[in-house]
């Protein structure tokens, strides 16, 4: 027998009893949308938290930081160095895409009258791009670039006019423009253990996007300068050699009037630590690799921190509430399943004797097989067909409707929260999933169908 | 083709063939030893009373039941011996059958109803439907051709399905009462149209009734009483 034929036939046979069809293909529909429906909220659930995390910080990059360790305070992990032996080290795991060492200065700073604190980190440059910075205005650092820096986009709102008068306690500050920076040169105060000062005019070269708020308050200079800056800072440290003071860049006599922090300074012990980085940002190729890595950082005793280490555990609330979701809609279809069961069933008993002549007049037993395996399958495919259409509905009814309401202010740019969404993935797996239903449930009615004796069937009718 | 056939050489033999059906407690013989040899190219009617077993010696000699002794022998092949999906090839490509009702699909036109053993033999639509219209017209039943079962008389439904009979150009063909639910002026129409045609290409009939006057279409017509073969005359013509 041909398959065309088969399906012809099949078809046929599906269509004489239209009403009893389409119930039982409804259930096929149910089914599938209640699977399909459900799932799709277990994944938007999970990508919108994705979302919301990227604004925060991309998954894809970890932070290394220096760990500090206290004398006398006991420890249980070997606590690593972060030196340049450390950042082969961790360049060497795979998975790592771009790698930057990054030295941390901070001093005061003026901008015009204005004056502020700045948070200097110094990055390599070549990395920038790989690292996601991005620029809003202006470029990104080059090669080049010795006292040209780049501003996170809140960094305008660390300076103030010291002779304006303060905003109403009660008022929020008002928000800076960052292009104020922009093409703008920033003094830059920074003063050491015995007091020494030093001024560095900086030019603002661009401004960072505000797509990830982790760099919106550091502004970001070249690696080799800013290792400068911090050599100077440790002068009159214990085992500190004097920099040379010809080496200085701009020295200023004028009498401390503050004590600038130094952030980056555990303040203690051995002269290691000049050696040593303040931190390190690793980019990895995705995700997975990124917890992947953050993990063995963490074994390897580094302290690495990443977004994506929260994310297990949303991921795995959203796979408890899929499980729920997708157990709900499993036995949807598999009451669907039961339906196409006893339809098939029933249609024997009514095609008792269309399929004993089709027994006498040739039909094997395979063709009778196939013509209520392919029947059922049929079943199957129009339910679970139909049954993504509408789980489609229904998710942009859901997602419009309700994903708007529920987080109002969620939609960026004018999209609204997905909180269902159906990759394609889950519309090939509920077609197919649908059909194997459809087949598994024809399997009992079809070999009763074969059982079925020709002879008795004829002599009754 | 079929004219080549050996006269001599039987198409279908059958050899102390016993039938018995249990029911209940009681074991029923519906055939009792019976012995039967079929020449290629007759056409045999087998006459007797209701309940004397014909209908089982029909189905038993088509294979379509097995029989509890002796052996059912189609062109050299032990039949009851045979595995379900290689009789059913025997059926498909060299018998075919017409019942007292029928037994038409009443989804299908008649054309569909007369082409179904083609699609199990995997025969394309278009080949189909051509020869399914071939012995349509033969049984006079062109014009009607498009019409579904419920819209025919009983004559022309049993035309059809002699039409189904004949689609593949059996070798054989086994008819069960097939006027039982016709007029005589049908039933003598039909014979006499089904005799020709069978005549012509050289096939053989078995046909169970228990009208007399049938059989009488019949080269030859075995009596059956109680499952046993009783006697039997050759050559009682009514054809011509
Ligand atoms: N499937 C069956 N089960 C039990 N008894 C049967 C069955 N088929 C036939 N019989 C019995 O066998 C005998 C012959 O029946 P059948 O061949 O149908 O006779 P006929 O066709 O000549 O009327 C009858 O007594 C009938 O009751
Ligand atoms: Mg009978």
């Amino acid at each position: 027998m041909k398959s065309f034929d088969l399906l012809t036939l099949a078809n046929r046979n599906l269509w004489r009893r239209k009403g009893r069809t389409f119930l039982t293909v409804l259930g096929v529909i149910i089914g599938t949308t209640a699977i399909v429906v459900m799932l799709s909220l277990g994944i938007g659930l999970v990508e919108s938290q994705k979302k919301q995390m990227e604004q925060w910080g991309s998954l894809n990059m970890i932070r290394v930081q220096q760990s500090y360790s206290f004398p006398g305070e006991p420890s249980d992990n070997p606590q690593r160095l972060l030196n340049d032996e450390a950042i082969e080290e961790i360049r060497a795991i795979e998975g790592v895409l771009a790698l930057s060492p990054a030295y941390e200065v901070g001093g005061e700073a003026k901008l015009g009258r204005k004056m502020g604190y700045f948070s200097l980190i110094g990055i390599d440059p070549a990395m920038m791009d790989l690292l996601e910075f991005e620029v809003s205005h202006g470029r990104l650092l080059t090669g080049d670039d010795k006292f040209n820096v780049v501003a996170g986009s809140w960094v305008i709102n660390n300076f103030m006019d010291p002779k304006e008068q303060p905003g109403r306690w009660d008022e929020p500050p008002p928000q800076g423009d960052p292009l104020e920076l922009l093409n703008k040169r920033v003094s830059l105060t920074l003063m050491n253990q015995r007091q020494q000062k030093r001024v560095y005019s900086l030019n603002v070269v661009g401004i960072l996007s505000d797509t990830s708020m982790e760099h919106a308050h550091s502004v970001f200079g070249p690696l080799p300068e800013i290792k400068k800056m911090r050599d100077f800072i440790q002068q009159g440290m214990q085992n500190d050699p004097m920099i040379p003071p010809g080496k200085a860049m701009e020295m200023s006599g004028s009498t401390a009037d503050r004590v600038v922090e130094v952030p980056t300074q555990p303040g203690r012990s051995s002269g290691r630590e000049k050696d040593q980085y303040s931190f390190a940002l690793v980019r990895t190729e995705d995700v997975a690799f990124t917890r992947a890595i953050s993990t063995d950082l963490r074994e390897r005793g580094f302290n690495a921190y990443s977004m994506a280490d929260n994310l297990a555990g949303i991921e795995n609330a959203a796979r408890q509430m899929q499980a729920v979701l997708g157990g709900i809609g499993a036995i949807t279809l598999l009451v669907a399943a039961i339906g196409i069961t006893n339809t098939m069933v029933m249609s024997i008993y009514e095609r008792t004797r269309e399929i004993a002549i089709m027994k006498v007049v040739g039909a094997s037993f395979g063709d009778i097989r196939t013509l209520f395996l392919a029947e059922s399958s049929l079943i199957g495919l129009m339910g679970g067909s139909i049954g993504i259409g509408l789980s489609y509905l229904l998710s942009y009814i859901l997602n419009k409707y309700l994903g708007a309401a529920m987080a109002p202010g969620m939609g960026q740019d004018g999209v609204a929260l997905q909180i269902s969404m159906i990759p394609a993935w889950l519309v090939l797996f509920a077609v197919a999933f649908s059909i194997g239903i459809g087949l598994i449930s024809g399997i009992y009615p079809a070999n009763r169908a074969i059982k079925l004796d020709p002879i008795t069937a004829m002599r009754n009718g | 083709m079929v004219f080549n056939e050996v006269m001599s050489l039987p198409i279908l033999e059958l050899r102390h063939v016993v039938k018995k059906y249990r029911v209940g407690k009681e074991v029923v013989t519906a055939l009792d030893d019976v012995d039967l040899s079929v020449q290629a190219g007759e056409f045999v009617a087998i006459l007797g009373t209701s309940g004397s077993g014909k209908t089982t010696l029909l189905n038993v000699a088509a294979g379509l039941e097995k029989p509890t002794r002796g052996d059912v022998i189609f062109r050299g092949t032990v039949l009851n011996k045979l595995k379900e999906r290689q009789k059913v090839v025997f059926r498909r490509k060299q018998m075919g059958f017409i019942f007292q009702s029928y037994n038409l699909l009443p989804t299908m036109t008649a054309q569909e109803n007369v082409a179904l053993p083609l699609i199990f033999d995997g025969v394309p639509v278009r080949e189909r439907l051509k020869r399914a219209v071939a012995v349509l017209t033969i049984m006079g039943l062109k014009e009607r051709r498009m019409h579904k079962p419920m819209e025919m008389s009983g004559g022309q439904q049993q035309r059809v399905s002699i039409a189904r009979a004949l689609v593949h150009n059996p070798r054989i063909i086994f008819a069960d009462e097939l006027t039982g639910n016709l007029d005589s002026h049908t039933t003598n129409d039909i014979m006499r149209n089904l005799k020709e045609t069978i005549c012509g290409q050289g096939q053989t009939l078995i046909m169970v009734t228990h009208d007399h006057d049938v059989a009488k279409f019949a080269d030859r017509i075995i009596f059956m009483v109680d499952g046993k073969i009783v006697s039997e005359e050759r050559g009682g013509h009514k054809n011509e």
